[in-house]
């Protein structure tokens, strides 16, 4: 189905239009950023398979995601704040790592059992980051308890992998997977690879010992609400199977993007955050735990609801992550529930969106 | 191939339709209960859909939201196929194509409704590149306040999606606002949902006004452009809301495009009420057929009056004592707004004898200079030996005394303080004595050559009836031309102003210089009309309510345009002309 690396793969008509509009949207951006800086840094609260634990989430400047140079996801903004040009030299990379330590002893009274390292791109890809940074970084949170890598389904090797395990960390794979359907993944995402290129990246870190967190993007665009909440509900049960935690997040509109073009235009409306509590509920049975982090929520550019309610759901969200309880969403209610479920009944893709 | 809509009448580019699902609805209408929905194909492969008789189908579509980049539409363009049930094809406006269905969904909708200059260049871009005889379908945009404007421009199908979402938002609409629910006292409407009173007035009960409302209003356009009346209702409704004011100047912006659609002919009142109403078609359309193709064929001096409220005017107490003061010794002119200029021989003419306007004698500055500039190009044109004003002073005077400062000849100006008093007569008959009195033929020869000159176009009336020795039968206004050998060629109809003509009539005008409007048909003898399918050709110049020669291989006929010429080649149904006669070859 799929061609293993981002720079050989422009598949299709469909594929190459998303390519090309993409790379001229994000030629637009004039930005540019300091090697020595990671993007963002910040301490959370995560539930993981082994409990709920102080996170420290580190989103790591390697020069961006390849795949985002030849066009990318129609959503991903993060390209545009990579650095100009491409590759960063591993003392950079060591540089960046070293602020991020230094803002968690600021920050947080003791160190975080659970490190997450994104990079908008694939960590586990060396064009990005060398076998030398990998394991250096493996080296320097050795004393923690788990590990979260993000890469593409490509780059995921039992090899690589080992570096972390072999540090006695409970070593985990974050693959934006973004939907179980591998058509709304490629027509309306615009992401190269297909479903059972996740199941084989999942096998290969069994195999390594390490497990796989599946990232879901709920509305992308081009679907309609009802469709995007269907399509949510089949892709946590699907990946479930592969993954033992599930974090499925609405879209929300990005600068630089083709979602930010089709917002502007009046074309596209992030999800409600009534979709979200809906997908949550419906599959709080699936064997995994199932987890939601809505960016931006409230604001018109992040999944809403009418603005009266948006802080409560939300708050509603979190506490499921933690307690993976789905009578909390039994909790609250709001006048715009029965809007939402109007829009959800009549929204279509060839009329949307419904509402603001 | 069009077999499941149908455009039964028009007015402007509104159109009154007929969507024939086994159960045929009139449009503009809501066709939510009727739309079976064969899905996206963004979410899912879809198979191809069963369809039926009873529904519109959607067939299985990409929607390209408002904000779609071209290189996209075109990459994700989905081949629809040819279906023998009604169906509805999904395009986006800038990217319409005829793929063969019964209607078009614009996927775009939403960033346009609501913008007047991308409305109109989005309604006008898909409506252009798709069939004339297909239904034209604005999908999750339609509220009570909006839909009068939108079936103005030519959207024929609605649904009510949006009004029940505003409901449920507690948006309360009527035709003319939208109102918070929480701010209403009371309800101020008395249809089902809203009998229960404020106090239970539920959001469910509000989106199930929001739809009465919508249905309600759909039905007054449709009478409205049964009537041909539906300009005269937007230029009022549409005030409550600016975009749609906006929206319909917009249109107005478009001549070419309301033109086409605008019939020439109507029996019913147009009602001139707003400073928008001078940029209407039909007042447009006057104005330049006056100053360009009509031409004064009396050699006496002009006189100059003020129109009357009464029409046709010289069935009015004021033309009436103007008439008994000139005495056909001078040729007689009408200045109005928002007309213009009217001769005395098109005062019958569509819409001459048809509007009405708020008379208070106060004129905007906007009327004076639409009528000066209509009154000089008129003056550029026809010559006369003296122009007598007798014009009263306030606006109309204001005028004369503009052009005469344009023009080269002689201005009098005979009204004291108004034009029927007793002085102000006795100055326009003694400013005549001395003129000689034209006679009742030269008045009808000229009254029906400056007809066709109007009808047809400049010189149309001399091309048509002077080579011949024509006669006048009849009484003015139903006069009858007739060839020297006493055959009839043309009849004038009085309440329209124009002339209808006989067989004969038919082959002068088309062995005429004068231009011909000729519809070319199949090989088959038209009886009562000549159905869309078997137009071969049609000039683009037709109009709606134009006078039309109809020839083919088996026959020869003359009748009137039900539609325009470009509507009429493109369509595969509804009536393109009625014929009134016919002669088989």
């Amino acid at each position: 189905m799929s061609e293993p690396s981002p720079d050989v793969y422009e598949r299709g008509r469909g594929m190459d239009a998303h390519n090309k509009v993409m790379r001229e949207i994000r030629g637009l951006k004039e930005k540019h950023y300091d090697p020595h800086e990671p993007t963002r840094v910040w301490i959370d609260e995560d539930n993981t398979p082994s409990g709920v634990y102080q996170s420290l989430t580190i989103i790591l400047n390697t020069g961006g995601c390849r795949w985002a140079r030849a066009g990318g996801c129609t959503m991903c903004g993060y390209v545009a704040e990579s650095v100009e040009g491409g590759t960063v030299e591993h003392e950079a990379l060591m540089d960046q790592i070293q602020v991020c330590l230094d803002h968690e002893e600021e920050n947080a009274e003791e160190k975080s059992p659970l490190i997450k390292i994104y990079t908008s791109g694939s960590f586990l890809d060396e064009r990005e980051v060398p076998a030398e940074t990998r394991k250096a970084i493996a080296e320097t949170f050795s004393d923690r308890t788990r590990m979260v890598v993000e890469s593409l389904p490509d780059f995921v090797d039992r090899e690589k992998l080992d570096d972390f395990v072999s540090e006695d960390l409970e070593t985990d794979v974050a693959v934006g997977l973004e939907t179980a359907t591998d058509r709304v993944r490629r027509d309306c995402v615009n992401k190269y690879f297909a479903f059972d290129d996740f199941i084989a990246a999942s096998e290969e870190a069994d195999a390594a010992g390490a497990g796989i967190k599946a990232y879901l993007l709920m509305k992308p665009p081009f679907l309609s609400e009802s469709e995007a909440i269907e399509d949510m509900k089949s892709s946590v049960r699907r990946c479930a199977e592969y993954a033992h935690t599930v974090s499925m997040n609405p879209c929300n509109v990005q600068r630089y993007t083709m979602v930010d073009e089709l917002h502007f235009r009046g074309g596209y409306r992030p999800p409600w955050l009534w979709s979200v509590a809906e997908v949550l509920r419906d599959t709080a049975d699936a064997d995994a735990i199932v987890v939601s982090d809505p960016v931006g929520h409230g604001s018109e550019r992040g999944p809403h609801n009418c603005g009266e309610c948006d802080d409560l759901v939300q708050k509603a969200i979190k506490d499921f992550d933690i307690r993976q309880d789905p009578s909390v969403f039994e909790q609250v209610d709001c006048d715009c529930k029965g809007t939402w479920r109007a829009v959800v009944e009549e929204e279509t893709s060839y009329a949307m969106p419904l509402a603001k | 191939m069009t077999d499941y809509f149908e455009v039964h009448a028009r007015d402007g580019a509104a159109r009154l339709g007929e969507l024939r699902l086994s159960e045929s609805r009139t449009t503009p209408a809501l066709v939510d209960d009727v739309v079976s929905d064969a899905g996206s194909l963004w979410a899912a492969e879809r198979d191809a859909p069963e369809g039926d008789e009873n529904n519109l189908t959607v067939l299985p579509h990409r929607g390209f939201p408002a904000g779609t980049r071209e290189e996209v539409k075109e990459s994700f363009a989905v081949d629809y196929p040819d279906t023998d049930y009604p169906s509805a094809a999904v395009v986006a406006s800038d990217a319409a194509r005829k793929v063969g269905a019964d209607a078009y969904i614009l996927s775009d909708a939403h960033g346009f409704v609501g913008h007047a200059a991308a409305f109109k260049d989005s309604v006008i871009e898909a409506r252009e590149s798709l069939p004339a005889d297909t239904a034209l379908y604005l999908s999750g945009v339609a509220t009570p306040t909006n839909v009068a404007t939108l079936a103005y421009a030519g959207v024929d199908l609605v649904d009510a999606k949006r009004a029940r979402v505003k409901g449920f938002e507690g948006r309360y609409f009527t035709s003319d606002a939208e109102y918070f629910l929480e701010d209403l006292d009371e309800l101020p409407c008395a249809c089902s949902a809203c009998l229960g009173g404020r106090e239970e007035f539920t959001r469910e009960d509000c989106a199930e006004h929001n739809e009465n409302v919508l249905k309600a209003e759909l039905a007054t356009v449709r009478r409205r452009i049964r009537d041909g009346r539906l300009r005269d209702y937007v230029e009022g409704q549409a005030r409550h809301d600016v975009w749609l004011t906006a929206a319909f100047r917009e249109f107005d912006q478009q001549y070419g495009y309301l033109e086409e659609r605008t019939p020439v002919i109507r029996d019913s009142e147009l009602t001139a009420a707003t400073e928008d109403s001078l940029r209407r078609v039909e007042i447009q359309r006057f104005a330049e057929r006056v100053t360009t193709r009509y031409r004064n064929r009396f050699d006496t001096p002009l006189v100059l009056v003020p129109c009357s409220a009464r029409k046709p005017y010289s069935e009015s107490q004021s033309h009436g004592q103007y008439h008994d003061a000139i005495q056909f010794r001078a040729h007689q002119a009408s200045m109005t707004s928002p007309i213009g200029v009217v001769p005395q021989e098109l005062e019958l003419t569509y819409p001459a004898q048809h509007y009405d306007s708020v008379v208070t004698g106060r004129w905007s500055e906007d009327e004076k200079r639409f009528v000066t500039e209509v009154l000089r190009r008129y003056l550029e044109r026809n010559e006369y030996p003296r122009v007598v004003a007798h014009v009263p002073p306030e606006g109309y005077r204001d005028i004369v005394e503009r052009v005469e400062k344009e023009v080269d000849m002689p201005f009098e100006y005979t009204v004291e303080d108004h034009p029927t008093t007793t002085e102000s007569l006795a100055n326009l008959a003694s400013t005549l004595s001395n003129e000689p009195k034209y006679r009742k033929r030269e008045r009808e020869h000229n009254t029906v050559k400056a007809i066709a000159d109007y009808q047809f176009g400049d010189d149309a009336g001399d091309a048509l009836f002077s080579d011949v020795d024509v006669r006048m039968t009849s009484r003015y206004p139903k006069l009858q031309v007739r060839d020297g050998d006493g055959e009839q060629l043309a009849t004038m109809v009085p309440q329209y102003g124009v002339l209808s003509f006989t067989l004969e009539g038919a082959r002068v005008w088309d062995a005429s210089d004068a231009p011909t409007k000729r519809i070319e048909i199949d090989g088959f003898v038209p009886h009562g009309s000549v159905l869309a399918p078997g137009v071969v050709d049609a000039d683009e110049e037709i109009r709606p309510g134009d006078e039309v020669v109809v020839d083919g291989p088996k026959a020869f006929a003359v009748g009137r345009a039900e539609m325009s010429g470009p509507e009429m080649t493109e369509s595969t149904r509804g009536i393109g002309a009625e014929i009134r006669h016919v002669e088989e070859k």
